[in-house]
């Protein structure tokens, strides 16, 4: 099974998720579908990257 | 009569005029208007194509296109694209599918002032995607996007490959990003990139529905595309040299919109989320990046889209695969009576295949065959030959009353998959068929005389109730 990760968007909080081997520690920015806002990973308030059981 | 959407459509406003809803009202296609009423269609249970006159553009405006959606919705519809009797929408339709696979036909070139596409072209800082009407489907989704074929012609060989891929809305009006999962896309993309070339892409913005049920026939790699198109199509596809590469590379002449350029080799930009066939959202993550070097269109084009992970997705996915799967499995074992890839399973990871059982262990035979023909699969059911594969119903009801669970069903761990879903790398085989190496009741049957004598349509005839006078 794919691992994913989830953040959430500094600007408007919008919550989603991201494919964990191809961005969880890369050196680019995500973009929040909610508000377009660009932001690295670690700026997200949360960060759920729990692995499958 | 060459064979296009236009033309597809008004034989369905002659022959089943249910089929088809024209909205006429502005609706904003990039601010879920459309997505929405489909889905409240769905909830409905009402599965028409709609067509929608007056749709805005990804920047507000009235486009200059009309955009139609849900043509795949129906399996009695995909009949009717392969000149099929609606009667004929169950198996019978996967298994001409399986047929047409087999009788590509040539494709015909023709001259761009003779082609409907290239009749207005926008090339240069006017080929902008933003003035299309780009359906946003799903809330999560990163942007709206295009949802149609994309074409790939092989750097080596000169053949053409063509599937469905997703092209991403960008702030950038020239620049989108391309999903591609086609492994056979895949192959060719990997070519140009090895060689720092930039790859020419052709995507086809709507056409006759049959050119797209044709493009996702389960051809080997090298198989032109173009050519095998033909052959669900019933008369050759007419191709035209492109705006932007002429002779070298073509295009489909009689598509209503086509979006030409270039993947830019080793370029990867973020693409997704989007709500993908299997009704999860796709994982936000790195895809290639196009940019575009012309848009052609014929006059009064109509802009054609997917409701993705809903019906019309389902099926373009399902029936291509249950005609090859039954010819797989007949070949191998005989007296397959039906497969079917129900929308309980989105098409792709469920399978119930009816069989004649010869005899015990036979059915666990027929699912490990099934399992291995495509990797999308998660379940494979068999079930008898009574029972038919389209009634879930029944298909339900033999695994729970004939399924022994110690040995009937069948895990098969860390296999090759392709979806993410809870169920990861395993797999399922349930032998759903009535045991008979050992005493197990029978079946609650009516005499098949009594059947065939107490017809509904002649003793129900007239089913109106007047008057009531039984309460006492």
């Amino acid at each position: 099974m794919e691992r994913v990760f989830w953040v959430a968007c500094p600007q408007c909080t919008g919550r989603f998720f991201a494919d964990y081997e191809e961005l969880r520690f890369a050196d680019v920015d995500l973009i929040c579908p909610f508000c377009e806002a660009s932001f690295p990973v670690e700026e997200s308030p949360e960060i759920d990257d729990r692995p499958a059981h | 009569m060459n064979k296009d959407l236009g033309q597809f459509l008004d034989r369905l406003a002659q022959q089943r005029p249910d089929d088809l809803h024209v909205v006429e009202r502005e609706v904003r296609p990039a601010d879920f208007d459309v997505t929405a009423l489909l889905e409240n269609l769905d909830r409905a249970n009402m599965y028409p194509t709609v067509l929608f006159e007056r749709p805005h553009d990804v920047c507000g405006d009235a486009s200059r296109f009309r955009l139609v959606s849900n043509v795949f919705a129906t399996r009695e519809r995909c009949a009717l694209a392969l000149d099929l009797p609606v009667e004929d929408a169950g198996l019978p339709l996967g298994l001409e599918f399986a047929r047409r696979e087999t009788r590509s036909m040539p494709a015909l070139v023709i001259p761009r002032a003779e082609a409907p596409v290239a009749a207005n072209a926008a090339t240069g800082a006017s080929a902008s995607l933003h003035r299309l009407p780009m359906v946003r489907h799903h809330e999560m989704d990163l942007g709206p996007v295009l949802t149609m074929a994309l074409v790939l012609k092989d750097p080596d060989d000169g053949f053409y490959d063509v599937s469905f891929i997703k092209l991403f809305h960008n702030k950038e009006p020239r620049r989108t990003v391309i999903t591609i999962h086609s492994p056979h896309l895949l192959r060719i993309l990997e070519k140009y990139e090895h060689r720092g070339q930039r790859a020419p892409f052709v995507y086809v913005l709507g056409h006759h529905p049959a050119f797209y049920l044709g493009s996702l026939a389960m051809t080997p790699f090298g198989t032109n595309d173009y050519d095998a198109v033909g052959g669900f199509l019933g008369e050759p596809l007419r191709l035209t040299p492109s705006e932007t590469w002429g002779d070298d590379i073509l295009v489909p002449a009689d598509a209503e919109i086509v979006v030409e350029g270039e993947i830019i080799p080793g370029e990867r930009a973020i693409a997704d989320p989007f709500g993908e066939v299997t009704g999860h959202y796709q994982a936000q993550c790195l895809r290639p990046v196009g940019e575009v070097t012309a848009i052609t269109h014929r006059d009064d084009a109509i802009m054609q889209d997917i409701f993705p992970g809903h019906r019309g997705h389902w099926n373009l996915g399902g029936i291509p695969k249950e005609g090859s799967i039954f010819n797989a499995v007949e070949r191998k074992f005989g007296g397959v009576r039906g497969v079917h890839m129900p929308y309980s399973g989105c098409s792709r990871f469920a399978c119930y295949v009816s069989i004649e059982k010869r005899e015990e262990g036979r059915a666990k035979m027929v699912g490990m065959e099934v399992l291995t023909h495509t990797k999308f699969l998660s379940v494979v059911v068999i079930v008898d030959e009574e029972i038919d594969p389209y009634n879930e119903s029944d298909v339900i009801w033999a695994v729970l009353t004939q399924t022994d669970l110690e040995r009937d069903v069948t895990v098969v761990k860390n296999a090759e998959s392709f979806f993410f879903t809870a169920m990861g790398r395993s797999k399922l085989i349930i032998d759903a068929t009535r045991p008979t190496d050992y005493a197990f009741p029978a079946t609650n049957r009516i005499p098949a005389a009594a059947l065939e004598r107490m017809r509904v349509d002649e003793w129900l005839a007239d089913r109106s109730v007047q008057g009531g006078g039984w309460s006492r």
